[in-house]
């Protein structure tokens, strides 16, 4: 199942999610969308893989094994692209 | 057994009073439920709260020796039969069955070399009245505790549990910082440091002396080497388990096993049964969820081996109620859930008229089964070849399928310097430390830049930087994990809660030192941990056991205090007011941390330990410097013993 979400709203959904589910526990940080999350340690190892099923629940979309990395998900703008590239056709 | 405690005056004209330490011994009370006994003399008064395991009619303490020394004495010295053959063919007798006069005489004759001989677990005060001399001893471990605090007046006020120290009246309640920054960090507070300023523990292996108003020697009178020896061990490690297991299930009182249904309880088990027969009980915890429950391969193990088995069901409502009590016992906060699961398993035993049980702890330190052991090598073998994309892959299967691949394996890598000595406890303190990133800017601000791992990397020993990884890991294991919450809040406090005795077969010295000696291969080879306890475990349980892969012992976290079933006081605790009137956290994160917790979208351990974290930070403090505060009551029970050391003819005994 695919849920349509549309573009302009992929960036602020993906951006709200971050802040609320991490930077609250960062509130000095002035997180910008092309920073890496893993770097700064907004994120580890256990946050990376929830971000994961997180954009997946969120975005309705199927993240296979092997596009889980940094470059697609390591700061905002990565998942954009990622999310905009595998939502739709 | 048991509790002990005591003061001791640095100058005259101060006697110490009955009543401090009758409040002692009534804050004792649990540890040692069958009694207790009081020494006192002008410039000293010392307190024991006995569980009796061994000679039941005799062996009250405090005890005093033909020499005059007056011993106060918790734990167990298992040898002591071999002690005691040693010594009566040096002309010494005894009064008792007990290993306490065993102990006491060894002390009296050898000193504190007396200490390398005994293969226990053990916290001591030894009185030496003619040199004005108190003498506090840990054992090698820190099985058992022991906490401390020096007065402005040089007074040495001592106890099992900082709860005696604290009913002494001498030491008022604060929180340490610096304490709770490493509860924050390594999930438990780090001897010398309690949660309390100015209450210091015993490090394990470690030694004070006081005399006449001054520590004159705090130290160590052992220490654990890590490094490899150059020979492979001598020794057989079913035979050193065998003994080791018989040594620490003789009592006079029934005696369980711990059976969590992973290997190192299960091997336990398997060798206990040898020794008791099938009249062993065993004991084991069952959750709801299917995350962390074992039953089956409990279920499994105890029908193979013919055990009289127990199955505690603990649910989500269990965890709620207990867990105000399991932080007043462990005296500090916590960030898992645990030692509430294990109170109550100890009151299940109890129940079942066990009062001393033998669990696995310290397989995993020695046998390197913890994943952290694996997690450090495929840390160095990514950062020698970053296009090994599976390295992490088989780590945490417990996480899902999305545990491995590039981004999982990216996330290892930057989770620290590769040339910081606390290299392999880098993920782990920092999924931890989501709990400091919630701390008010006023205690940010105490702690000036004095972060735990800080202290942690001044207080590594100098061979440290000499051994590899798998020996660091080791040391940091045992100093970080296994003595400050596992033996601690979830072993001995958790126990004694109830009056229950824990014993530690793999924690046995001789069972170290062999572990050390082994070859690295024999305890970590490839992706199979703990090759040589497989090994021994296959002669004597189903291979499904001793094949099974480690399942880390958890228990249900945000889940007991979130939703319709969650008890008022859990939300009383964590509103701003609460929040800010503690002191220690940010009220402002707290409440979007809750909102998340709330809503059940709070992301896993992360978040779940900073739960923990705060609630129980909020729990215990005010419990301590809130209006949770109970006045100490006195034992109202007569003592057992009660020795009058100013006037030697005025022993009685009641």
């Amino acid at each position: 199942m695919t849920t349509v979400v549309p573009g302009v709203q992929v960036r602020e959904e993906l951006r709200a999610f971050v802040v609320e589910s991490f930077l609250y526990l960062h509130p000095d940080l002035e997180l910008k969308d092309g920073d890496d999350l893993l770097a700064l340690g907004v994120i580890d190892s256990l946050g990376f893989v929830e971000l994961v099923e997180q954009v997946e629940s969120r975005l309705g979309l199927r993240v296979k094994d092997v596009d889980i990395t940094g470059e697609n998900f390591g700061s905002i703008d990565a998942m954009v692209a990622f999310v905009g590239s595998h939502r739709s056709p | 057994m048991c509790g002990i405690a005591g003061i001791v005056r640095a100058g005259p004209g101060r006697p110490v009073e009955e009543p401090a330490l009758l409040r002692m011994a009534a804050s004792l009370r649990h540890r040692g439920p069958d009694g207790f006994g009081l020494a006192r003399g002008q410039a000293v008064g010392l307190v024991s709260t006995r569980l009796a395991i061994l000679d039941l009619s005799h062996g009250w303490q405090p005890m005093r020796s033909q020499a005059g020394s007056v011993l106060v004495y918790n734990g167990e010295v298992y040898n002591h039969a071999e002690l005691r053959a040693e010594l009566s063919r040096e002309g010494a007798s005894f009064r008792t069955r007990t290993d306490t006069e065993v102990v006491h005489a060894m002390l009296d004759r050898r000193g504190l070399d007396a200490l390398a001989a005994f293969n226990g677990q053990f916290a001591l005060g030894l009185w030496e009245p003619d040199d004005q001399r108190l003498t506090l001893v840990r054992d090698r471990f820190g099985v058992r505790p022991l906490h401390y605090a020096l007065t402005a007046r040089g007074d040495l006020v001592f106890g099992s549990e900082v709860t005696a120290v604290l009913a002494s009246g001498e030491v008022s309640a604060a929180p340490d910082l610096e304490g709770i920054d490493d509860v924050f960090t390594t999930w438990g507070p780090r001897p010398p440091r309690s949660a309390f300023r100015g209450i210091g523990q015993l490090r394990p292996g470690g030694v004070l002396v006081w005399e006449r108003g001054r520590i004159v020697r705090e130290g160590l009178w052992w220490r654990p080497d890590v490094a490899c020896r150059d020979a492979e061990p001598t020794t057989d490690l079913g035979d050193l388990l065998r003994s080791s297991v018989g040594l620490r299930l003789q009592a006079d009182v029934r005696v369980g096993t711990y059976l969590s249904g992973g290997l190192d309880s299960s091997l336990l088990t398997a060798l206990a049964r040898e020794v008791i027969g099938p009249d062993l009980r065993t004991f084991s915890l069952a959750f709801e969820s299917a995350q962390y429950d074992e039953s089956a391969a409990q279920q499994r193990v105890a029908g193979f081996l013919g055990t009289q088995h127990h199955v505690l069901h603990i649910s989500a409502r269990d965890i709620a109620a207990g867990f105000r009590d399991a932080v007043l016992h462990a005296a500090t906060p916590l960030v898992r859930t645990g030692p509430v699961c294990m109170a109550q398993l100890a009151r299940f035993a109890r129940e079942h008229g066990v009062t001393v049980v033998a669990t696995g702890e310290g397989a995993d330190e020695l046998f390197w089964g913890y994943d952290v052991f694996k997690e450090v090598l495929a840390r160095r073998a990514y950062l020698r070849d970053p296009e090994l994309t599976s390295a992490f892959d088989d780590l945490y299967p417990h996480l899902g399928h999305r545990a491995r691949g590039p981004g999982w394996q990216h996330a290892f890598a930057a989770a620290g310097p590769a040339d910081d000595p606390l290299f392999s406890h880098q993920v782990r303190m920092r999924a931890t430390g989501s709990v400091a990133a919630l701390y008010a800017p006023d205690v940010v601000a105490e702690l000036d830049g004095q972060s735990s791992r800080e202290r942690l990397r001044r207080s590594l020993p100098p061979e440290f930087t000499g051994w590899t990884d798998l020996q660091r890991t080791t040391w940091l294991e045992l100093h970080t994990l296994l003595e400050p919450y596992l033996l601690a809040a979830q072993g001995d406090r958790a126990a004694m809660t109830h009056g229950v005795e824990g014993r530690y077969p793999f924690l046995d010295h001789r069972v170290f030192d062999h572990a050390m000696s082994l070859r690295p291969d024999r305890k970590l080879r490839g992706s199979q941990d703990k090759a040589v306890l497989r090994e021994l475990a296959a002669s004597v349980l189903p291979a499904e056991i001793t094949n099974r892969r480690k399942q880390p012992y958890r228990a249900p976290e945000v889940a007991p205090f979130v939703g319709p079933d969650a008890p008022e006081w859990v939300q009383d605790s964590l509103t701003p007011t609460a929040v800010r009137a503690a002191g220690l956290f940010d009220p402002t994160r707290v409440e979007a941390l809750m909102v998340r917790c709330g809503g059940g979208r709070a992301l896993g351990q992360r978040e779940a330990m900073a739960f923990v974290g705060v609630l129980s930070t909020q729990v215990w403090s005010e419990q301590h410097f809130g209006a949770g505060v109970v006045a100490p009551e006195q034992e109202a029970r007569r003592p057992r013993v009660f020795l009058e050391l100013d006037d030697e003819r005025a022993e009685a005994t009641a």
